[in-house]
């Protein structure tokens, strides 16, 4: 009687220590995840490979562009999110190919691939070790998924236990979105200048 | 030999028949539920225009189909050409903008010399690349029409399925995977009459 | 139940625990011997050091380094680098089928990688070498089968940068490779 009360314990607690692991294994792409860097919104975060800092972010509900004398208006369903950053490569040249907005509820937006072609936009720019460079980056986020919002930054979306800077974004108009703002080439010390309407 | 031993290799002997009887059932319970699925399959559901349809990763809404000799880009191609155009709505439900939208429905049943289409985003007359999650989007998927096949009055679509597992069997990874199809959509073709150029 | 395990069972047992200590490692190393074979011949661990002007034989070819100058960059921080090296084909065969990378160095370790697009300040006052080919298939196969592959590259550096070096590999001379300095 007692080697029975015995065994049945035995397999009951063999259960829950199985159950146990099966519930807290770590899923596969956590244990291939990227190695985050937290960052603050306005100071530079540094990674081993490349250093990122994210500046003014703006908000818009149409994006113009003035190139070559010809004005072309992208249209978004949400709300487009422009971030001016400054990027730099520590040890290697090398190119910034993944940036995401990882909104409060946690969906991940990717860069929107609409107005890519714009010069400086962020996968499109070859960083030197040693040249900080101004970047931007274009988001089409909804409404709901603005305040509370992250910017993930990493050299390729793929790379497992690759780098990845997260930089919370902390200062952002959510209740007053303007209308359009137009980016403008710029032979300044920033390559493009923005004007909100 | 002991009496010891004996009751032991009795024991190891029942414990081998419950194990293997087990298995036995276990195989020919999953054998026989296979069999009665295959053999009451239950029919894909056929969808009507303007219902939305649960894809798992998607809700999708088909519009209308349209036959044109101009892509939804607005510029006339060069040499004349034919376009298949179905219209729809497309939301992403997944947590995660996504481009994967390419293969969810095809043409039933499939036409071997049509190539894949292209997809175009609606309001901006531009190929469409990631949709994100809770922005819907009005697309349009054109395929480009071989002048050897004849159009069709009624197009059907056969809507396939994805579910996200969050371990799948092989590596434990998280990912969408395909299913069967989940709707027949038929749309009746709108032609567009045959416009020379400058008009 | 209890019965007295033999003696030389309970040797068994400690040999074979000893055993699995060994065959475990081996086994690993033998499962990821290809791995690092691969690894190891794929990084540049074994730099030629070559003297400006100097040349050197190297993948079927002797190379030597031309000119390594400093232009003016689009700002007061840049500054570009034009290098020009050439490479007098002895193997043809084996310069082709290979992949060509070349990158730049500095004291601190630092390493740029050649620009896409060849510099506008590079056109202005190089124009000869702007017009020269970047190191690769291209270049060989333009030089003929003895002739001088004469190649250029350009970096965009900081103008800070000091203990410029120049390294070449080629990937099937792997891991040894050409640092002009």
């Amino acid at each position: 009687m007692r080697t029975g009360l015995k065994e049945t314990g035995a397999i009951i607690f063999a259960a829950a220590i199985l159950y146990a692991m099966q519930r807290t294994t770590p899923l596969y792409s956590n244990i291939t995840s990227p190695v985050s860097i937290a960052g603050e919104q306005g100071k530079r975060t540094d990674a081993r490979a490349f250093a990122l800092a994210v500046g003014d972010v703006h908000l818009a509900r149409t994006v113009r562009i003035e190139r070559f004398g010809q004005t072309r208006t992208y249209t978004t369903s949400g709300v487009w999110v422009l971030v001016e950053a400054a990027a730099e490569a520590k040890r290697e040249s090398l190119t910034l190919t993944s940036a995401e907005w990882l909104g409060p509820s946690g969906l991940r937006y990717s860069l929107s691939q609409r107005i890519s072609t714009m010069p400086a936009m962020l996968p499109a720019e070859r960083l030197e070790p040693g040249l900080p460079k101004p970047v931007l980056m274009a988001f089409e986020v909804p409404e709901n998924e603005l305040a509370g919002g992250t910017v993930l930054v990493a050299p390729s979306a793929f790379t497992p236990l690759g780098e990845e800077v997260r930089v919370a974004i902390t200062e952002l108009a959510v209740g007053d979105i303007p209308g359009a703002v137009t980016i403008r080439r710029s032979d300044g010390p920033m390559p493009w200048t923005l004007e909100t309407e | 030999m002991s009496v010891g031993q004996r009751s032991t290799l009795r024991q190891r002997l029942f414990a081998f028949l419950v194990a293997g009887l087990g298995g036995l059932a276990a195989a020919a319970a999953s054998f026989a539920m296979t069999v009665y699925e295959a053999s009451n399959s239950r029919p894909t559901p056929t969808v009507a225009a303007g219902e939305p349809i649960d894809t798992g990763r998607w809700v999708i809404t088909f519009r209308g189909a349209r036959t044109g000799s101009v892509p939804p880009t607005g510029t006339e191609p060069s040499q004349p050409k034919t376009f298949l155009m179905v219209e729809f709505d497309l939301d992403n439900r997944s947590a995660a903008t996504s481009n994967a939208f390419a293969s969810m429905f095809d043409i039933d049943p499939p036409i071997t010399d049509v190539q894949a289409p292209a997809f175009y985003l609606a309001r901006d007359k531009w190929i469409a690349s990631g949709v994100h999650p809770g922005i819907p989007e009005h697309m349009i998927a054109a395929w480009e029409w071989p002048k050897a096949q004849p159009l069709p009055q009624d197009l059907r679509l056969v809507v396939g399925s994805q579910i996200y597992k969050r371990r799948d069997n092989l590596y434990g990874g998280s990912g969408w995977f395909d299913r069967d199809p989940v709707a027949i959509v038929a749309l009746p073709v709108k032609t567009e009459m045959v416009v020379g150029p400058g008009q | 139940m209890a019965e007295a395990i033999s003696r030389a069972e309970r040797r068994r047992y400690w040999l074979s625990l000893a055993g699995l200590g060994f065959a475990l490692p081996v086994a690993v190393l033998v499962h990821s011997w290809e791995s690092l074979e691969a690894w190891r011949s794929g990084s540049d661990r074994d730099p030629i050091a070559v003297d400006r002007g100097e040349s050197q034989r190297y993948a079927g070819a002797e190379w030597r380094l031309t000119t390594l100058s400093r232009l003016p960059g689009g700002s007061a921080d840049e500054a570009v680098v034009l290098a020009e090296f050439e490479a007098r084909i002895e193997d043809p065969g084996l310069l082709a089928e290979s992949p060509c990378a070349v990158v730049l160095t500095d004291a601190e370790g630092r390493r740029w990688l050649p620009a896409f697009l060849t510099r506008p300040v590079v056109r202005k006052m190089q124009p000869e070498a702007a017009d020269k080919p970047r190191c690769g298939g291209l270049a060989f196969q333009g030089a003929g089968t003895h002739g001088t592959a004469r190649m250029a590259e350009t970096f965009v550096i900081p103008a800070t940068a000091s203990g410029l070096a120049l390294s070449v590999t080629l990937a099937n001379a792997r891991p040894r490779h050409l640092l002009f300095r």
